[in-house]
């Protein structure tokens, strides 16, 4: 099927099969691999892009329903090699191990720091509890998101 | 893994190996171990900018290339630091020595008012040499004296929190496998069997085959997999295959007892014991999956005259020999390149998607990507195997033990089982039986059953699981002979490193003058994990029956010399939040046929971000001076213990399995 997508302020032209995802044309069509496959399920946030502002699981989403929405993933988020405030903060918070979950975890952050532009402990967890993070870097996410919002 | 067919002496290490300087003045220096979050990277370069004074964005660390990096056995034990940066820290002073040595003869200077800065050799009076220029017309080269070990005296760089890799990981231009793209890939896909070992004895692929996108689908006795142009192609041609499996025979493969101490008359010391000083109790720990966020993929570029593996894989040259075997070549056709990998805790030892991926690309001659999927991940990943310990001790009337006997049972901690060898079961199964107390009669002894389940090695191998019973009975002890658990141990350890760690633990949580109020208890534990000693003090919010919430942990870590502190800071609070994980929640349910029964994050839930350890605190007690040791496992080693001790305090109910909470239900 022919699609034009919003991603990262592009218009872009897909051509995926009927049954992708939007997760499938991000990494696969369009080289934006830096939206990450984890379950499949839509429950781990490895995969977390935001479609107008909210985050939303892009492995769940079907790419035909992502059409006519603002796409945005890790990759539109710095201005050339400026950082957005909270690629920032996790860098500077050394906010990640592995760095599978980072860029699912980064586009919540953003989507709730433009809401809730000084979220406490709990109203961070509570936005970020579907994201997993096996190396267990839980704390320093919350330290990074805080000092991003300083 | 399937294990080291020998365990080769290391090999003298030549300079040019290590590390070699670039034209335009870039340091490259190179292990054959690999990055998977821990930080190594990191950490040698550091090394590098402190002993060559050369700034830390003109060094390049390349790590597990084949084709490059000095061999080696692979990326476990928490060793990296304590072997390759010791090996990297001495290549780098000598090739110091040496590019003095020469801007000495070049500039006519005596080398003893010569010094190094910023990537060039410079004298008192302001003439200067590049290392470049240094090394352009003659490389460095040369054995590295044996007992080279670097500047003492080079001010560490900033201990700021750091990653040379942060920048690429939140721009998501980090490339893991699954993020690698080659001219001409195809996908493939493969249909797992129900049960490992199991083969296909019927396959009907009719329809299959004739879908669109489907380039080949392959089977051959327990492999079934599809290629297609497209991901969803190869998804889809797999789901329209009808496979009839038949389970493996299980041929008869004994039990091995182990004995790893066996003195005289324990148990007839254990019987003459006072009841009341004497104490006996069992332990279980449920089987567990590694969980990396990331399931297994790999691509594989296989010609006729060599291949190409573009990987998350523990032991590249593992891998690298086990592809030259299964294609013929000879390994140097072989080139593993790993990637970017998500965190994977010893499941990485097992080359699996990689070999998939080789099979496909053999079969299909272009280069192939295989994703395993999350449910593939969960069901034939290798996983930690159970352990059922019992122990029993008897105490003196100052509360010194007397006797001890442990005796437990448990799988292979590595892949393809070692039964065949008790050297390599005692390091793995055996890990941290033997506890760090003095013990006058002990009998420790293992017996390690065939797994009809996918069993590997997992972060610590069985140490944690060990240290939870061990550590777990000495709480127990300590009450029985009305010692606090902090004095009762510190009786009964000789290990100077240890005492320090536990003792520095206690002032920092306030151990004695901890409340004591219901529903709410402090637990300690301690361990010595290959070289590091490693205490703990848990705070747990608990009722009995319900769920324990971890408040704080306090953890003291004596890792000798640390490289960068906040990067050893990161891994040891990561492994206090996964070992709690494994604590609180974490079963992986395995059926009568070897086959995993959880598929899904539904299924076998990890801590989140609403139920992780609330506030962790690092502190540590190295000597100057001393060696470094790991911090990739240790800090995940006595956690369970110090959870399900804190939770006795809280509620006076002792907690003997992990998970405490079967949370699955509820999610």
């Amino acid at each position: 099927m022919n699609l034009t997508l919003t991603v990262n302020g592009e218009s872009r032209r897909v051509d995926p099969a009927d049954s992708a995802t939007l997760l499938g044309v991000l990494r696969d069509e369009l080289g934006l691999t830096g939206t990450h496959y984890g379950c499949g399920h839509g429950v781990c946030g490895a995969c977390i892009v935001l479609l107008d502002g909210e985050p939303a699981p892009a492995c769940k989403v079907p790419a035909l329903q992502a059409a006519g929405k603002a796409i945005l993933t890790i990759e539109g988020l710095a201005r050339g090699e400026t950082l957005s405030p909270i690629q920032q903060a996790f860098l500077e918070a050394d906010a990640m191990q592995c760095g599978y979950c980072t860029p699912g975890m980064i586009m919540s952050a953003t989507a709730l720091l433009a809401r809730n532009p000084h979220p406490t402990d709990d109203e961070i967890r509570a936005a970020l509890a579907s994201h997993l993070c096996r190396c267990g870097v839980y704390g320093r996410v919350i330290d990074a998101i805080k000092a991003a919002a300083r | 893994m399937s294990g080291p067919r020998a365990w080769p002496e290391r090999v003298p290490e030549r300079l040019e190996y290590r590390l070699v300087i670039e034209p335009d003045g870039t340091v490259v220096a190179r292990s054959g171990k690999v990055e998977y979050g821990q930080g190594i990277r990191t950490g040698f370069a550091r090394i590098v900018a402190l002993e060559l004074d050369v700034p830390i964005d003109r060094i390049r660390v390349e790590l597990g290339e084949t084709d490059r990096a000095p061999w080696d056995m692979g990326t476990f034990g928490s060793l990296s630091t304590a072997t390759d940066g010791k090996a990297i820290r001495a290549a780098a002073a000598y090739a110091r020595k040496l590019l003095l040595e020469r801007a000495s003869a070049r500039l006519d200077i005596p080398v003893s008012e010569l010094e190094t800065r910023d990537g060039r050799v410079v004298s008192r009076t302001g003439q200067a040499c590049t290392y470049q220029e240094l090394v352009s017309d003659q490389p460095l080269s040369g054995l590295v004296p044996e007992g080279w070990s670097g500047r003492p005296d080079a001010a560490p760089a900033a201990d700021i929190p750091m990653r040379l890799e942060a920048r690429d990981i939140v721009t998501g231009r980090a490339r893991y496998a699954a993020d690698v793209r080659l001219p001409g890939m195809l996908r493939g896909r493969v249909l797992h069997p129900p049960v490992l070992g199991a083969e296909a004895s019927q396959v009907d692929d009719a329809a299959a085959r004739s879908q669109k996108g489907v380039v080949a689908i392959l089977h051959d006795r327990d492999f079934v997999a599809a290629v297609a142009e497209r991901d969803e192609q190869a998804e889809a041609a797999i789901a329209a295959l009808k496979v009839t499996w038949r389970d493996p025979a299980h041929s008869a493969v004994e039990p091995v007892e182990l004995s790893l101490r066996d003195d005289a008359d324990v148990d007839a010391a254990l019987a003459a014991g006072s009841a009341a000083r004497t104490l006996g109790a069992s332990y279980h720990v449920a089987p567990i999956a590694h969980a990396s966020i990331g399931p297994a993929a790999a691509v594989a570029d296989v010609r006729e005259d060599g291949a190409d593996l573009y990987v998350a894989a523990q032991r590249p040259f593992g891998l690298r020999d086990e592809a030259a075997e299964i294609l013929g070549l000879s390994p140097e056709r072989v080139h593993v390149h790993p990637q970017a990998m998500s965190g994977v805790y010893g499941r990485g030892n097992v080359n699996d998607a990689a070999l998939d991926a080789l099979r496909l690309s053999r079969a299909v001659r272009r280069p192939v990507l295989v994703q395993w999927s999350r449910e593939d991940e969960f069901h034939l990943s290798p996983h930690r195997p159970y352990l059922d310990a019992t122990i029993d001790a008897t105490l003196s009337t100052e509360g010194n033990v007397l006797a001890w006997r442990y005796r437990a049972r448990t799988n292979p901690h590595t892949y393809g089982g070692g039964l065949d060898s008790p050297r390599l079961l005692a390091m793995s199964c055996g890990r941290n039986a033997i506890p760090p107390y003095r013990l006058p009669r002990a009998r420790i002894a293992l017996r390690v059953e065939p797994a009809k389940s996918r069993a590997g090695a997992f972060r610590s191998l069985a140490a944690a699981p060990h240290v939870f019973a061990i550590e777990s009975f000495v709480d127990e002890l300590a009450r029985a002979a009305g010692k606090d658990p902090l004095d009762f141990r510190l009786q009964q350890i000789d290990d100077p490193r240890l005492r320090r760690a536990l003792e520095t633990v206690a002032l920092e949580s306030n151990w004695r003058g901890r409340p004591r109020a219901p529903g709410r208890g402090f637990g300690m534990a301690c361990a010595v994990y290959n070289g590091t000693a490693v205490a703990q003090v848990v705070e747990v919010v608990a009722e009995v029956g319900g769920r324990p919430r971890v408040e704080q942990v306090w953890c003291t870590v004596d890792a000798g010399r640390l490289v960068h502190s906040d990067g050893a800071r990161n891994q040891i609070e990561g492994g206090i939040q996964q070992a709690a994980s494994w604590a609180l929640l974490e079963e992986l349910r395995i059926g009568e046929r070897g086959d995993v029964l959880d598929s899904t994050w539904h299924d076998y839930p990890i801590a989140t971000f609403t139920d992780a350890v609330g506030k962790i605190n690092v502190i540590f007690t190295s000597e100057p001076g001393a060696e470094s040791t790991g911090v990739g496992e240790p800090g995940s080693v006595p956690t369970a213990a110090a959870i399900a001790n804190a939770m006795f305090e809280a509620t006076g109910v002792r907690v003997r399995e992990v998970p405490v909470l079967k949370v699955r239900s509820e999610r």
